[in-house]
């Protein structure tokens, strides 16, 4: 890796290097070599048991800090995704993050102490093994294992490309300000209209590309939907082709981003297993939680107090950025029209606002986030891992402490943004690392604390993909290579075979994303929301409920996948008319009543698991018993 | 029957049922609060505008107060109603059922 860095710095031939170019990428290094020198720590701690549960599972130890500041979902979306909302909508975001209030009980305080205290009954170490033992059937682990590896490859994708977008524009010849010109796939730029030229496009048309100089789409279909309002449609056919072509974003900075994140992350968690994971995650979570202590200082020093923040923001756009549904910049503001036009993608009712919170999606994402974060793999996974009781109880006040002092920060900062930038058009995502270089640009040092900003991100993505490479492996290796092709494989055998998933599974993601996938933030919560509905309701089943059978626990899981799977396909192939709610993105859910479809998924899930455990025989006896009852004293 | 049941199970189930509470009460108080001090808002300049602290009004009653609230809670319910138990322990390396040892 270190012999790496020199030749590309030799490499970057622009001269204009802005200095905070430098501290990020000094951050950056450091996250790496943090990283390294964590994964090879924790490959000694490894070392201490078994191979497989110390390995996938840290041998049970997790401690109190180290599960309340990795078990819920926290991922590249947190810190990218979620201010840019708030610098868009405004206040309102508040309320649509508010079921935050009571993750961390939820959380842990549900199913915790159940789980692993079942995990250590059926000597499981991952989430399939859990269902097979609990249940007593082969089958039903390996559908589990089959649902989990389907949703975090989706994840895990996604973040690749995060990751190496973040490594990207911390380089400092691509100069921070480009961050999200670049981060979209496509993008025309000066550049790119005069190879148009060349290209012998008409003039005329060039001309009519000039407005969108400077914007980014997330797909081509985004920018084919532009092109479409824009040109005539004999230009359209003419030209279109070489357009796209010529507004693709993929270049060499980005590749060698994608190489040096992929090496590092597959390295230290190929080295550490899920301990690497959980410290890298841990880490980068306290690292993140200073960076928003002192940007919400800077911020509020700038801005002049939050009370001051806040008319300022509203002077910048309008009453809906205050109160809900959220603020739409085409309905009020400087720059509302009377027939405000955003290309949208089906001719439905121009005339009405979109809201981006209206009440049954209020009610929606308190759920949403609360119960996905009880059910989704990866945090069942960090629940068996936990050490003992008194760990997760300390857990919960512990993360109930950080959370607070990560999300109204982050929501007070946007605001503060909104007030001191008034617009950033196509940028939003920008609003993080903007805030960190306007208000750190006159402290000592402060190149190097906008640094640590700007990489922040890349921390929470690395560490994301990593534990998501661990629970992808370990269903790889225990789940399919151990109990379906060879059982008897000795613990060479599968370490061998542990490491070589982990990099099989890294040279994929790799491979998806040098071409790389739209949709980020939207696949994340596809695969967050999909695997909660899926896993949920028969986790719990399987903790509490005696009656719960084989056959309701299948189809629970169908039950929960295909219902949201469903509701995602009928808003993507756009079978539906479009809803003018919610988060504008082209990879959108249809809102069955207007309700997120986790929720629809949960309620199907529930209702096929118990339908179906009434109409089947009860479970074995002696099964429950082993499950259920005291352990015999003997 | 149940009265063979393993302690961590009764407690497990007392202590989510409670959780769902927690959630629920949350629940009902934060939407309800944000709608009817956030929704349908007349237009308002920006001088007139009621701030707590420079949070808006509904945001501070119905986000805020109870996340600090929640973070009360979420103590108390730790230290106060959450029973420590044993969770049994791993079976030694020999018996593991899929020769994992070594």
């Amino acid at each position: 890796m270190m012999k790496l860095l020199p030749v590309l710095l030799a490499a970057d031939d622009t001269s204009k290097m802005p200095s905070v170019g430098y501290g990020a990428l000094i951050a950056l290094v450091v996250f790496i070599f943090a990283s390294l020198w964590i994964g090879a720590l924790a490959n000694r701690k490894t070392r201490e048991g078994s191979f497989m549960t110390g390995f996938f599972l840290g041998n049970r130890g997790l401690g109190a800090w180290a599960l309340a500041l990795t078990a819920t979902v926290q991922s590249g979306g947190t810190f990218m995704g979620f201010p840019s909302l708030v610098y868009t909508h405004g206040w309102i975001v508040a309320l649509w993050i508010g079921g935050y209030v009571v993750v961390p009980i939820t959380g842990f305080g549900i199913l915790g102490k159940r789980l692993a205290q079942l995990s250590r009954r059926t000597e499981a170490i991952t989430v399939p093994d859990l269902f097979r033992t609990r249940f007593g059937s082969p089958t039903l682990g390996l559908v589990a294992s089959l649902f989990i590896l389907l949703y975090l490859s989706f994840m895990m994708f996604a973040q690749f490309k995060a990751g190496a977008i973040v490594m990207k524009t911390a380089w400092p010849g691509s100069g921070v300000l480009a961050v999200n010109e670049d981060q979209k796939p496509f993008a025309l730029s000066e550049q790119s209209l005069t190879s148009l030229k060349e290209d012998k496009v008409p003039d005329a048309v060039i001309d009519k590309l000039k407005p969108l100089v400077g914007h980014g789409f997330s797909t081509e279909r985004d920018l084919n939907s532009q092109l479409k309002s824009l040109l005539t449609a004999d230009e359209l056919t003419e030209s279109k082709d070489r357009i796209v072509k010529r507004s693709k974003q993929l270049d060499r900075l980005y590749l060698i981003g994608l190489a040096i994140f992929s090496l590092t992350v597959v390295a230290y968690t190929l080295m550490g297993g899920f301990l690497a994971a959980v410290w890298t995650d841990m880490f980068q979570s306290v690292l993140m939680f200073f960076g928003v202590m002192v940007l919400l200082f800077a911020s509020l020093h700038q801005a002049g107090g939050l009370d001051n923040a806040t008319r300022t923001a509203l002077k910048n756009t309008g009453p809906g950025y205050v109160y809900g549904p959220g603020y739409d910049d085409k309905f009020e503001g400087p720059k509302a029209t009377p027939n405000a036009k955003q290309a949208p993608r089906m001719a439905y009712d121009e005339a009405v606002p979109r809201e981006f919170l209206p009440l049954s999606l209020a009610l929606s994402f308190f759920c949403v986030w609360v119960w996905s974060g009880v059910g989704s793999p990866a945090s069942l996974v960090r629940l068996m891992a936990s050490q003992n009781t008194e760990v997760i109880r300390r857990s919960i006040y512990l993360l109930s402490v950080y959370n607070l002092g990560i999300y109204l920060p982050l929501i007070v900062i946007c605001i503060c943004g909104r007030a001191l930038i008034p617009e950033l058009p196509g940028q939003t995502d920008e609003i993080i690392p903007r805030m960190a270089l306007l208000s750190t640009k006159e402290w000592p040092g402060g190149s190097l604390i906008a640094g640590m900003i700007l990489a922040a991100p890349f921390g929470a993505v690395m560490s994301t993909v990593s534990s998501y490479l661990v629970v992808l492996s370990s269903g790889l290796v225990r789940d399919i290579y151990q109990r379906f092709i060879r059982p008897q494989a000795t613990p060479g055998e599968l370490r061998k075979a542990a490491y070589l998933s982990m990099v099989f599974v890294g040279t994929v993601a790799v491979a998806v994303n040098i071409n790389p996938i739209a949709y980020l933030q939207a696949f994340i919560v596809f695969s967050a929301t999909g695997s909660a509905a899926t896993f949920l309701i028969p986790a719990v089943m399987a903790c509490y409920w005696r009656r719960a059978t084989v056959a309701g626990a299948f189809a629970s899981m169908i039950g929960g996948a295909s219902t949201v799977l469903s509701l995602y396909l009928i808003g993507i192939f756009e079978k539906m008319p479009e809803q003018r709610i919610g988060q504008l993105t082209g990879f959108r859910p249809y809102y069955l009543c207007e309700v997120d479809p986790f929720l629809w998924g949960v309620l199907v899930s529930g209702l096929c698991g118990v339908t179906v455990s009434l109409l089947t025989t009860p479970p074995d006896q002696a099964l429950l018993s082993k499950m259920f009852d005291k352990e015999s004293t003997t | 029957m149940s009265d063979n049941t393993d302690p961590v199970v009764r407690t497990g189930r007392r202590e989510a049922l409670i959780v769902v509470s927690i959630w629920l009460t949350a629940l009902t108080w934060s939407v309800t609060t944000s709608y009817r001090l956030g929704y349908n808002h007349p237009a308002e300049s920006p001088e007139e505008m009621k701030l707590i602290w420079g949070f808006p009004e509904w945001t501070f009653w119905g986000v805020a107060v109870p996340w600090v609230v929640c973070v009360i809670i979420s103590w108390i319910f730790g230290v106060m109603f959450v029973h420590d138990a044993h969770l049994g322990e791993e079976l030694p390396e020999e018996t593991d059922e899929l020769g994992l040892g070594g």
